[in-house]
């Protein structure tokens, strides 16, 4: 019975082995890089990583960190290993510029993502164009940088090597203007902005809009960003009797202000762009914030399948920071540069050019030509270099949590 | 990200989990083996060795390539926002000057998934009505595009900007994944249009009340009507429709409110 039952086990065994050995040589299949050369390529990738806007800043460096990750463990361009090198600037254009210069300067470098400012990348952009090196934003979303200073009446593209994954304010200050009039059935409002690109040009087109769909603009008023005490601002809102408070700025500051705001007495929702839309700003807020919205690109990345093995590999590698505003667009950026270094690779009979010039100018080209399916949906740019996805969602505090309150997708053509 | 979207979740495969019913009280398999196998002679237990093994090799070659091809999970199904694109053709039928209902074409995309049903349920402001046609719901499958026809009509003067600049439908789509409320936005082309429609309908309504400003210096020009600029209040309007009015009123001048404030 024993000798019987021991081979009875070594029969069963035999065939577990056979099983996990055919396994092993299935895992390790294909992928079989050419001669053991490999060529290390840079990404740079240019954020505030400390200090204010730092939240949705790292969300933005380990979005890019997941996506070289992936395409190293991939192997997606045989023969080259990717590696990101992160700049902190700070949300100030000059370390901006600098940072930039770095990054061209290094010869290893074949496209930077980043920044997060619209500010920022105005001090970049030229930096890039000088070099002919890719630039791809996850989170500007001033008009200008894509279609010129004469964006309402004559688009003209500035920099042919700067892109974004991020969709524009033009969209986003309306869409935020028909939530506010429509949605909300607020019919005069505060303005407020931080006097930044970003910010100011927001306010600019939310107040246009919500002046045309027959709202009323009652008073306008500046913060500057650092600004921490807004009792005479509260008071100037109190006193206009509006029904609601546009901001456009970042969520250090108008935290602060709805909280101050909430505790002046004045108990309307504060409403803002994308540069709100981050967990900080309930944190620094409380419960002061609750019922204030935010506009953001994209819509949420819990209705994006694809977004769901990003989301786990963030949380489990215990990145810090926000991921949920701008990581999958900064997953996004990366990815179309690694997809335009393969495309040259693959077009120069499978070996990266040795002048990284000449590497440079085509990726900027390949870059171009994108199109493929990322995290946040179809990946491509038209010919200002802005992002076909236009994608937009209106965001609510409720019960302590960002909670989507309205979806849409443009086609401006 | 925190937000999860205004989605209803829809017989998701996903959430529908099956469970095996495991545990009984029936003998241990290894042990009714062990007395099956006690009970053979030496030459058939030898036989059955051999044909075990042979058994499990060929086994092994069966089902390595299902087992590798099983491993990678099924595409999860898209929400339905997600895939599906509209893209503005054109007027469905030539616009007739004064009337307050238009027809125009749209392009319907479904990517991939599973297929969409489609609603619209409202567009850009409260005095305006929409629905496609002939049916107000309409399914597009993956891969396709469906071109459908919807009827825009104005019930309320009072409140629309005669100029959106982006104008959107609002649509219900659903999936076998979830029922989504969404807005699909459009610029230039639509936009002009959906202007002659609501310059046609609101500009000729000379007499009717403006609770507010709206509108453009173009919408002063109104046929055979003289309109004092900028007067401080409008004239109440003889005849107006219910708010939720969308049928056609072409020819009533009075019956429309206009906006007081035309700058």
């Amino acid at each position: 019975m024993r000798r019987s039952l021991v081979i009875l086990t070594s029969v069963l065994a035999t065939g577990a082995l056979t099983l996990t050995a055919c396994g092993s040589r299935d895992d390790n299949g294909g992928g079989d890089s050419a001669g053991g050369d490999t060529t290390t390529l840079t990404i740079g990738v240019d954020a505030p990583l400390s200090g204010e806007n730092s939240t949705t800043g790292l969300g933005i460096q380990y979005g890019a960190q997941i996506a070289v990750d992936d395409a190293n463990k991939n192997k997606l361009v045989p023969g080259v290993t990717f590696k990101l090198k992160a700049f902190d600037d700070k949300a100030q254009p000059a370390t901006g510029q600098s940072n930039a210069t770095s990054i061209t300067g290094d010869k290893t470098a074949v496209g930077a993502v980043g920044p997060l400012n619209s500010g920022v990348a105005q001090s970049m952009q030229q930096v890039f164009a000088s070099a002919n090196m890719v630039q791809i934003s996850p989170s500007n979303t001033n008009p200008e940088l894509t279609q010129g200073k004469n964006w309402q009446t004559d688009k003209k593209r500035p920099f042919k090597t700067y892109f974004r994954t991020a969709t524009t304010d033009e969209l986003q200050g309306s869409f935020a203007a028909d939530y506010a009039i429509n949605g909300l059935k607020k019919k005069s409002v505060f303005v407020v902005d931080d006097k930044q690109t970003y910010g100011a040009g927001l306010a600019k087109i939310f107040t246009e809009q919500f002046k045309k769909l027959g709202g009323k603009v009652v008073e306008t008023d500046h913060v500057n960003t650092g600004d921490k005490d807004f009792g005479s601002l509260v008071t100037k809102i109190k006193n206009s009797k509006a029904d609601l408070l546009y901001y456009g700025g970042q969520y250090d500051e108008s935290a602060l202000l709805s909280k101050q705001m909430k505790d002046g007495g004045v108990k309307i929702p504060l409403f803002g762009g994308d540069g709100m839309f981050a967990s900080t700003y309930i944190e620094a807020g409380g419960a002061a914030t609750e019922g204030d919205l935010a506009t953001a690109i994209g819509v949420p990345a819990d209705t994006l399948p694809a977004a769901k093995q990003f989301i786990e590999t963030y949380k489990a590698k215990g990145y810090k920071g926000d991921y949920g505003a701008y990581g999958a667009y900064s997953y996004d950026a990366a990815t179309a540069i690694i997809n335009a270094v393969k495309a040259v690779v693959d077009a120069n009979g499978g070996k990266v050019p040795t002048d990284m010039t000449d590497l440079r100018t085509k990726v900027v080209d390949e870059v171009q030509k994108s199109d493929f399916q990322g995290l946040s949906g179809k990946v491509s740019f038209d010919e200002y270099g802005d992002t076909t996805n236009k994608q937009l969602t209106v965001y609510q505090v409720v019960k302590g949590e960002w909670k989507a309150v309205k979806t849409g997708t443009a086609d401006l053509n | 990200m925190t937000g999860i979207g205004p989605v209803e979740p829809v017989n998701s495969p996903e959430t529908n989990e099956s469970h095996d019913t495991i545990g009984t009280d029936a003998p241990h398999l290894t042990d009714r083996i062990a007395d099956l196998w006690a009970g053979l002679t030496p030459r058939t237990r030898t036989a059955a060795i051999a044909t075990a093994v042979a058994g499990a090799v060929a086994a092994a070659a069966t089902l390595i390539p299902q087992v590798s091809g099983d491993s990678e999970s099924p595409a999860p199904v898209p929400w339905p926002a997600n895939v599906t694109t509209w893209r503005y053709l054109g007027f469905a039928a030539p616009h007739n000057s004064g009337a307050t209902s238009g027809r125009y074409h749209f392009a319907v995309t479904v990517d991939h998934g599973p297929p969409v049903t489609l609603r619209i349920s409202g567009t850009a402001f409260p005095g305006l009505t929409a629905h496609a046609l002939p049916e107000p719901a309409f399914t597009v499958a993956a891969s396709t595009t469906r071109k459908i026809t919807v009827r825009i009509s104005v019930s309320d003067c009072s409140e629309l900007p005669l100029n959106a600049d982006l104008p959107f439908l609002d649509v219900t789509l659903r999936n076998t994944r979830a029922i989504q409320h969404h807005s699909f936005i459009f610029g230039g082309t639509f936009s002009r249009d959906l202007s002659v429609l609501l310059h046609g309908a609101c500009d000729r309504a000379a007499d009717g009340p403006g609770p507010r400003p709206s509108g453009s210096a173009n919408s002063q020009h109104v046929d055979g009507v003289e309109i004092p600029p900028n007067r401080p209040t409008a004239p109440r309007a003889l005849v107006r429709p219910p708010r939720r009015h969308n049928k056609n009123v072409t020819s009533e001048l009075a019956a429309m409110p206009l906006s007081a404030y035309r700058a």
